[in-house]
């Protein structure tokens, strides 16, 4: 491709608001937690490394960005009813994270194999995982938002946009073609 | 091609310190969709206005970034709780906050309810009927509205009754989206045609404003328009308003109305810094929307004789079809809602009450990609596969009716928010017509997309807009206002937002909210 999410910042293709706010964030140094205790971090960025892969030298600091949310008491303006205050139902949900992969294999989740990790997160996701703590946390709730958090938090960094090949934030000019197949030289 | 501003788009704001204890004509909690247009008609007719938003000022063209997570910003984040077998997703899902309110990040897809969707319950023995007509109460402000906003869209329309007047702008460019929902329908014999939007598809004089740039085809309508081609109110009703003398507070958080001995509301406070402040005034009109509203008058304890207040919520059926396709879509060019089809308003042999639109959707990434992230159930290595998809995905989706039930309200709960404020929580499901209207639609919308190539195609069930919560009505028990937006208990009590919907129509409610906006105005300035 021509441009990248990351080189497009570069060029006058970006306005300077957009700019500022994606060369911020591409920085952004990873976060020491502040939030969550260290094992509960390290546990975090196990499971996220799970929910959304990542191989690239440089990571999305996935389990920062939760960290950040709950540090700054920052939500997205609702949650379900039966589940608990965001911080609160990460706690717990963590909790049951490490009960499920100490009931099914006998180990803390960390230390468990890949496949034995994924078994682990699609028990809980269809609410068969094993574990106290899942009978006062919706399991399936907590999964969907915590892939949410997980998700946002990787495919708003730049470097994930670069890797879906995304380059809509280069609309300092607007668009002209926007049609089936109809490519600006920017989008080649 | 750079961009040339002929105006600047944030309207400079005069700053007027009101004379102690001076007492204003009217106070407008709100400035969006409701608030606005009416504020602007009260200025014209030369009351002195006060309008208290509770979000920030936003200049558009230094402040919006082509970045939805920095655009969270727009969005209502004070913690709602949401209950029942469909709950509904706030935040960026329905709920703004900024002076524009949730106009700020519509769509601005505005189709115009059609006369049948005023009837629901003569037609169908179910639901409510507005205490309105639609050929002399609202159709004529149909007109004022898409003329005044500039409204994109062709003529003559396909759909409804014969308009007055053509839209003054042709319609905008159809994107990939649009043109895969054009291809599909043809395939299944579904008529479609460009849609209304309330975006410009050419520079148009906009009066307090000036001249307004043609949209840029950005796609950010849902996260912020930079451009002020769309038609958010701070770059429409909201300068009129400050035109004719209207003043506009933002970071003013209502918290209470105050009664004097008439059971008038006499004052108004707010939150403003941390500090309470207060303003006398003659009126008040509530103009905060389906959740807040009630919320308001629950916390206060007004305005509620009729045990309605909370009552009857709504949420539009919005089932959406995402496929991926061959072809180099780019969901993130042209206007989001390019393409409609009211083939669907009554269907023939509806197993289901009223009826719904078909819209194509362009997406941006992140929203896509989190809404895939919750819905679909899919994660590591097949998210990844997924979300890499992007540039070929396109999606279509409806727009249907709701009907109200009685275990769908809105209540206050014993949790407190950030503001030490009681937190709504609002109780939905879906009935048996919505489930089946849906049913109806997933297979038509998957018969489109197989006709137009989709490959991967999976449903994410949603509801759109919340509705209804201050029903209109003739009847004093069993409606919270009047066919004017007056209340029937608070006699200089109005509202004006889709909150006294007593149905949910079958189209977004936006142009229909603008319309009653400026009706209710006029009421008010006839009876006063």
């Amino acid at each position: 491709m021509n441009y990248t999410a990351i080189t497009l910042l570069e060029t006058d293709l970006v306005t300077d608001p957009t700019r500022n706010v994606l060369i911020a964030r591409l920085n952004a140094p990873a976060r020491q937690p502040a939030f969550f205790l260290p094992d509960e971090f390290t546990l975090l960025e196990a499971v996220c490394d799970r929910l959304v892969p990542q191989q690239a030298a440089e990571r999305i600091d996935m389990a920062g960005q939760i960290d950040k949310r709950l540090t700054e008491g920052e939500g997205d303006g609702w949650r379900y009813d039966d589940m608990p205050p965001d911080a609160e139902a990460y706690r717990l949900g963590l909790r049951g994270i490490t009960e499920s992969a100490e009931v099914m294999f006998g180990n803390s989740f960390q230390n468990l194999p890949d496949v034995q990790q994924d078994k682990v997160l699609a028990d809980i996701q269809s609410m068969v995982a094993p574990g106290e703590t899942w009978k006062q946390l919706p399991a399936d709730r907590f999964f969907e938002e915590l892939m949410a958090d997980a998700a946002g938090a990787y495919y708003s960094h730049p470097l994930a946009q670069a890797e879906i090949n995304y380059v809509g934030m280069a609309d300092g000019s607007g668009w002209e073609r926007i049609g089936l197949n109809e490519l600006e030289e920017r989008e080649k | 091609m750079g961009l040339v501003y002929s105006l600047p788009l944030c309207f400079s704001q005069r700053s007027i310190a009101l004379p102690m204890n001076e007492t204003v004509d009217a106070v407008v909690i709100g400035t969006g969709a409701g608030g606005a247009p009416l504020l602007a008609r009260l200025a014209k007719a030369g009351l002195r206005v006060v309008a208290l938003e509770a979000g920030k000022h936003w200049n558009p063209k230094q402040d919006f970034a082509t970045d939805e997570k920095e655009q969270e910003k727009l969005f209502w984040t004070d913690e709602r709780l949401s209950a029942g077998n469909d709950a509904l997703a706030f935040g960026s899902n329905n709920s703004g906050i900024g002076v524009g309110g949730s106009t700020l990040h519509y769509t601005a897809y505005t189709p115009r309810a059609q006369p049948t969707d005023l009837r629901i319950r003569t037609d169908f023995g179910v639901g409510e009927d507005w205490p309105l007509d639609f050929a002399t109460d609202i159709d004529p402000y149909y007109d004022e509205v898409e003329q005044f906003l500039g409204v994109s869209g062709p003529s003559p329309y396909p759909w409804g009754p014969p308009r007055k007047k053509a839209y003054a702008l042709g319609p905008l460019p159809i994107n990939g989206a649009g043109q895969l929902m054009e291809r599909g329908c043809k395939t299944v014999g579904i008529k479609t045609s460009p849609a209304a939007n309330a975006a410009l598809s050419a520079g148009y004089y906009q009066e307090g404003v000036g001249f307004r740039h043609a949209c840029t085809n950005r796609g950010f309508c849902q996260a912020g328009c930079s451009v002020g081609a769309k038609a958010s109110m701070d770059v429409t009703y909201l300068p009129l308003a400050v035109h004719y003398g209207a003043e506009i507070r933002s970071e003013c958080f209502v918290t209470q109305l105050v009664q004097d001995a008439s059971g008038k509301i006499s004052e108004v406070i707010y939150v403003k810094n941390g500090q309470e402040e207060r303003i006398r005034c003659k009126n008040v009109f509530l103009c905060a929307g389906t959740v807040e509203t009630p919320r308001l008058l629950l916390m206060n304890g007004l305005a509620n004789d009729s045990g309605q207040v909370g009552r009857n919520i709504m949420a539009h059926t919005a089932l959406q079809i995402w496929g991926e396709f061959d072809e180099d879509v780019r969901p993130y060019k042209g206007i989001p809602g390019a393409l409609i089809s009211e083939d669907t308003h009554r269907p023939k042999n509806a197993d289901f009450v009223g009826g719904y639109l078909l819209q194509s959707i362009g997406a941006m990434p992140l929203t896509y990609i989190t809404q895939m992230a919750r819905k679909r159930g899919i994660w590591g290595q097949e998210l990844k596969r997924a979300a890499a998809a992007y540039n070929h995905v396109a999606g279509i989706n409806i727009l249907g009716d709701c009907l109200p039930y009685e275990r769908n309200f809105l209540e206050l709960s014993d949790e407190k928010d950030r503001r030490g404020l009681p937190k709504p929580r609002i109780h939905f499901s879906n009935g048996e017509s919505e489930e089946r209207m849906t049913a109806h639609a997933d297979k038509i919308m998957r018969d489109i997309w197989d006709a137009a190539g989709a490959k991967n195609v999976w449903s994410f069930p949603r509801n759109a807009h919340v509705i209804g919560t201050c029903r209109m009505g003739h009847d004093a028990d069993t409606s919270v206002v009047n066919a004017d937006g007056r209340s029937h208990d608070i006699p200089n009590l109005y509202i004006s937002d889709n909150s006294t919907f007593p149905s949910a129509l079958s189209v977004n409610p936006a142009l229909t909210i603008m319309a009653l906006a400026l009706r209710t105005a006029d009421k008010f300035l006839a009876n006063t």
